[in-house]
């Protein structure tokens, strides 16, 4: 039993990151109904960042998040404005966002690939093998420092979104954008913040998965599909949803890691996306797919 | 002076077709005015096109002797039009409160606002008890309700409401149409989309038949209500 409890709490205290990489994905389909394949090859972007800003001047992974979040934010804004407004009228506007969300997956990761080549990364602060004890439990602290950050940041979304003027108009927007724009939102402009702001979470995320997961180019195919995973299994589209599916899938893949065999790990979220899609295709806090 | 011009509109959707083909109408201050017609005549796109949801692929909306046809739909609101949509367009996941809160997201100062939402819950008292409910568990006529304190909240200077008695039971219709006379009393200029044309043309001073993305027939909605042939046509057997 003891067993069980140290494997959930360490599947928790990666859920906590998985939640973050998660949200910054549904922020954006939410708000534009993009679904960007691009999101898991932008955090390895700010790991690959977080690399350089270590190596070069030592500056601590997770504090790192100071510098990769604005900057990812900026980016966001000056990808979104460059690319979008002009595919936004067309009638194949969901279609072309695939593809260009998977074109820029493919040139970032070529881009990645020519400055820092194929091989294994990962960024390692004194802390990264250091772990706490607590009674016979134990968590790893560079997974507990990634949690707690994690949660704040989540935590600082929440309040954006809840109590300021913008996050109303984020929030207005996801759940019905044509009324949004009846009382007065610039729906173009929350667009813009709202891919800002999920390019930022990635940007987080991708410097607390620098410490957290060995990385290369070509990874983020992986981690893109297991975002996937988490959000169609809390429900595309809810905030809520991505934050529970992360939290359940990651304790399920790290049940399956222990009882199973590390290699069986990658197949949990395969199959839940599968089974989800099979018997509860809303996901757990979606809406039930009506209109387009 | 006229509130409001439709000049020769023509507006579709994407690339397809033509759906209002060369619509005009005049709006004038402080009266009621109502729109029938058949399903699929065009009538949610004509208000869609005059608050800037949808560009007028021709002709021009004059709003106070203003050309409108070009400004977003939030400069157009920020003018004094307010639509109700066919839909309602709440915020499911928001609470009563938070839609209106969204119904005033123009207005700045939050005392203005907080004023506004004092306002709308006096017209409908039932909004406030309700002020903390999630817009989606409200009953059919409580959601319409929210839709129209909803845009109350900018007391706009034209109001346009589609549909307000869609999917009601009678008397909570009633009630709807009530209120809309007693915008009326208050010297708002409301304009209506109805398929019950007996009702809508029944609390308003002139009605527009619209069919086909054209118009048919306007004249005092009494007239209108009398007129045998618009009967046989549009208004069904009594
Ligand atoms: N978003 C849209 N995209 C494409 N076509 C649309 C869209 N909305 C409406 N149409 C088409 O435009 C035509 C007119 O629709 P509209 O909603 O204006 O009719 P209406 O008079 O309001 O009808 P109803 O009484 O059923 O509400 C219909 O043929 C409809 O299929
Ligand atoms: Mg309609």
């Amino acid at each position: 039993m003891t067993q069980f409890f140290q494997v959930v709490i360490l599947g928790l205290s990666l859920g906590g990151i998985y939640a973050l990489m998660a949200t910054g994905l549904t922020l954006i389909f939410g708000v534009m109904r993009i679904i960007n394949l691009a999101h898991g090859v932008f955090m390895l972007f700010a790991a690959y960042i977080t690399l350089l800003l270590f190596n070069n001047f030592q500056i601590d992974p997770i504090l790192s998040i100071l510098i990769t979040m604005p900057l990812m934010f900026f980016l966001g804004v000056g990808i979104y404005k460059t690319l979008f407004p002009r595919i936004i009228d067309s009638p194949r506007y969901m279609e072309m966002t695939i593809l260009l969300a998977f074109g820029l997956a493919m040139i970032v990761e070529g881009g990645l690939g020519f400055f820092f080549t194929g091989i294994y990364r990962s960024v390692n602060p004194s802390y990264a093998i250091e772990i706490f004890q607590f009674g016979t439990f134990y968590i790893p602290k560079a997974q507990l420092f990634g949690t707690l950050v994690s949660i704040l940041l989540l935590g600082l979304l929440w309040a954006l979104l809840n109590y300021t003027r913008i996050g109303y108009a984020v929030r207005a927007t996801m759940q019905n954008r044509a009324a949004a724009q009846i009382v007065g939102v610039n729906v173009e402009r929350v667009s813009t913040i709202a891919f800002g702001l999920g390019m930022a979470l990635a940007g987080a995320a991708g410097s607390l998965l620098s410490v957290l997961f060995t990385f290369f180019p070509a990874k983020h195919w992986q981690w893109i599909a297991i975002l996937m995973s988490l959000i169609v299994l809390g429900g595309l589209g809810s905030l809520m949803g991505a934050f529970t599916g992360a939290l359940l899938l990651a304790v399920a893949a790290a049940l399956v890691s222990h009882y199973l065999g590390p290699t069986w790990q990658p197949i949990t979220f395969f199959l839940a996306l599968f089974l989800v899609l099979l018997i509860k295709p809303e996901g757990l806090f979606g809406k039930k797919m009506e209109e387009g | 002076m006229s509130l409001l011009r439709v000049e020769n509109v023509t507006a579709g959707y994407g690339v397809g077709p033509d759906i209002l083909a060369g619509i005009s109408f005049t709006v004038e201050v402080g009266k009621t005015y109502c729109i029938i017609g058949p399903n699929g005549a065009g009538k949610s796109t004509l208000l869609k096109t005059i608050c800037g949801l949808l560009r007028p692929r021709d002709g021009k909306v004059v709003y106070m002797g203003e050309d409108i046809s070009h400004l977003r739909p939030d400069q157009i609101l920020m003018r004094g039009i307010c639509l109700v949509p066919q839909e309602r367009g709440l915020f499911p996941d928001m609470t009563v409160r938070e839609n209106l809160v969204m119904g005033g997201y123009i207005i700045k100062d939050r005392e203005i606002l907080e004023h506004g939402i004092n306002q709308v819950f006096n017209i409908f008292p039932i909004l406030k008890e309700r002020g903390s409910q999630r817009a989606k568990t409200l009953s059919g006529g409580e959601q319409q309700m929210l839709a129209m304190a909803r845009a109350l909240m900018l007391k706009p200077e034209l109001l346009m409401i589609d549909e307000p008695s869609l999917g009601l039971a009678p008397k909570l219709a009633r009630e709807i149409f009530d209120t809309i006379r007693s915008f009326k009393e208050l010297g708002m200029t409301v304009l209506i989309v109805e398929q019950n044309a007996r009702k809508g043309l029944a609390v308003s001073d002139w009605g527009y038949v619209l069919d086909l993305g054209r118009e048919r027939f306007e004249g005092k909605a009494s007239e209108i209500l009398a007129d045998e042939r618009i009967q046989e046509l549009y208004l069904g057997k009594k």
